[in-house]
């Protein structure tokens, strides 16, 4: 505040500063958010451990064991905490008090998603870390880029979900219960598609469920010697999961719990 | 495309402004300017109307239909450049809770496209002594400090128009004489501001006009002792008044004395 009469007129700000300030308080946001921390790490390195030991070693291979890991981190990501932290901002008013401001709403989104997706990148290259340091799970220099990129993509499909479940819901209770409740068959459905363990009918529909289609991608990723056709319709499916997702949450997105 | 300055420095106009939520009616043509360097109240009861004429000036609602203008933009037509020219202060204000009240400032100025240096933000925090707790969340803070810290974000850039939705409630009487100095201070500066409020002491105290609201309507607007001498001898005020007339008789004899919630 000033004293003088005199006051300037005041201005849209620009977007690239707006953007700077979201990405910047949102980024301060994750780092100390210590559920989204456990929620986005944790599991993925209890799963890559357990699905190694005794005999189940010989039904997972490592690259396998690796997707199921960076699968279930993205799941857990987008599923759990990405939901719980929106659906949370928008009942406490978070989310209002923002869009008080000029900040346009594409952008408070916007860069609420891109700090999640850098979450899931985070988070793969620690898998990655972990895999090849204690569990001597490695890959083909090659399939670590290509990994990346497929996370990326993973992590756009399953966050469009996440955006479309506490787009459609209000309340934070119901986004957390739904969340929940979807989050074991989305990876369990994952881990099913790449496992001959249960009937051709059930391994089709998960072959292209959500997370069929991810763990089928992320698989071809780190083997890319075995990527072929299967693995560009699950690129596609992925997408177009994506884009439905995305417009279901972006269409009928309550910033309001009124 | 500046300001327009030809309807004579109005800060805000409001006109035939109606807001509906579903089949209810909660702004029903209510009509009001505000000058520059004015301060002005609504006054209500529960569900009168006052948060939701509010929240359409900030964009939170999509009014039914009317007009307003904010420092001459239609705030309808271009919602970003009317928003740039409002500071706000929430009913109950929340802000991320891992975040820092240095963090919180330096957000708000970046998206007002003020500096967010953090030499900027601690001069701010400075001039509502908050800069000892610079570096404590906003839940840390006590309910003074964090209506200091709202209403210093809420003015952050400097706008020609500040809207406070109750922003005394639940403050001591010690907190309440600042954040009123803090309101005629932005007076003095040639800031508008546009209040509601439940405390008639409150009304009388800051405000050049108040504008009594219920069911939706404007029931009648002028100065605190305007409306008390306009009023003095409806039936209805003389009714409920205790000795001389007050402004709240004028407010209860034209609002009723039944609970709302």
């Amino acid at each position: 505040m000033t004293d003088s009469a005199e006051r300037p007129i005041t201005t849209v700000p620009g977007i690239g500063l707006v953007l700077t300030s979201l990405l910047d308080a949102d980024l301060r946001v994750q780092l100390r958010n210590g559920r989204a921390l456990v929620v986005s790490l944790f599991l993925p390195m209890v799963l890559m451990y357990t699905l190694g030991a005794g005999k189940r070693g010989a039904l997972f291979p490592a690259s396998t064991r690796l997707a199921i890991a960076v699968g279930v981190g993205i799941t857990s990501v987008a599923i759990l905490g990405y939901t719980a932290t929106v659906a949370r901002d928008r009942e406490t008013g978070v989310f209002q008090r923002l869009r008080v401001t000029p900040a346009p709403t594409w952008a408070i989104m916007s860069s609420r998603l891109a700090v999640q997706l850098l979450s899931i990148l985070v988070m793969t290259v620690v898998v990655f870390i972990v895999g090849g340091v204690l569990l001597n799970l490695t890959l083909q220099p090659g399939a670590y880029a290509l990994t990346m990129v497929v996370a990326v993509l993973g992590g756009a499909e399953f966050l469009s979900i996440g955006q479309a479940i506490v787009g459609l819901l209000k309340s934070a209770d119901t986004v957390n219960a739904i969340g929940r409740l979807l989050y074991i068959p989305l990876f369990a459905l994952g881990i099913v598609a790449n496992v001959s363990i249960l009937g051709s009918t059930v391994e089709t529909i998960a072959r292209w469920s959500p997370g069929g289609a991810l763990i089928s991608m992320l698989a071809g990723a780190m083997a890319p010697a075995t990527w072929s056709s299967d693995h560009w319709w699950s690129v596609l499916v992925s997408l177009a999961y994506s884009l439905v997702f995305v417009a279901v949450g972006i269409r009928w997105f309550q910033w309001e719990t009124r | 495309m500046g300001p327009d300055r030809s309807s004579g420095h109005l800060a805000l106009e409001v006109s035939d402004l109606t807001v509906t939520y579903g089949p209810t009616a909660a702004v029903q043509g209510v009509s009001f300017s505000i000058n520059e360097g004015e301060i002005f109240g609504l006054l209500g009861p529960n569900g009168a109307g006052k948060t939701s004429t509010l929240s359409a000036i900030e964009g939170l609602v999509k009014p039914g239909s009317g007009a307003i203008k904010v420092d001459g933009i239609d705030a309808r037509a271009r919602p970003g450049d009317a928003r740039a020219r409002i500071g706000v202060q929430l009913q109950s204000t929340s802000f991320q809770k891992e975040l820092t009240i240095r963090e919180l400032v330096r957000l708000y100025s970046g998206l007002y496209g003020a500096s967010r240096s953090k030499s900027a933000a601690d001069e701010h925090l400075a001039a509502v002594h908050l800069d000892e707790e610079a570096g404590k969340r906003f839940g840390q803070l006590s309910g003074g400090q964090q209506k200091r810290l709202a209403l210093l974000i809420a003015t952050v850039h400097d706008p020609p128009l500040v809207l406070l939705d109750e922003p005394t409630a639940g403050l001591d009487p010690q907190s309440r004489r600042q954040l009123w100095e803090r309101i005629e201070h932005m007076r003095r500066s040639g800031r508008s501001v546009l209040l509601t409020t439940h405390s008639m002491e409150e009304a009388q105290s800051v405000c050049d006009r108040v504008a009594i609201i219920d069911h939706g309507k404007i029931v009648s607007l002028d100065t605190p002792a305007g409306l008390i001498a306009k009023h003095r001898d409806d039936p209805q005020v003389k009714k409920v008044a205790r000795g001389e007339v007050t402004l709240e008789d004028v407010f209860i004899g034209l609002t009723g004395s039944e609970l709302r919630d």
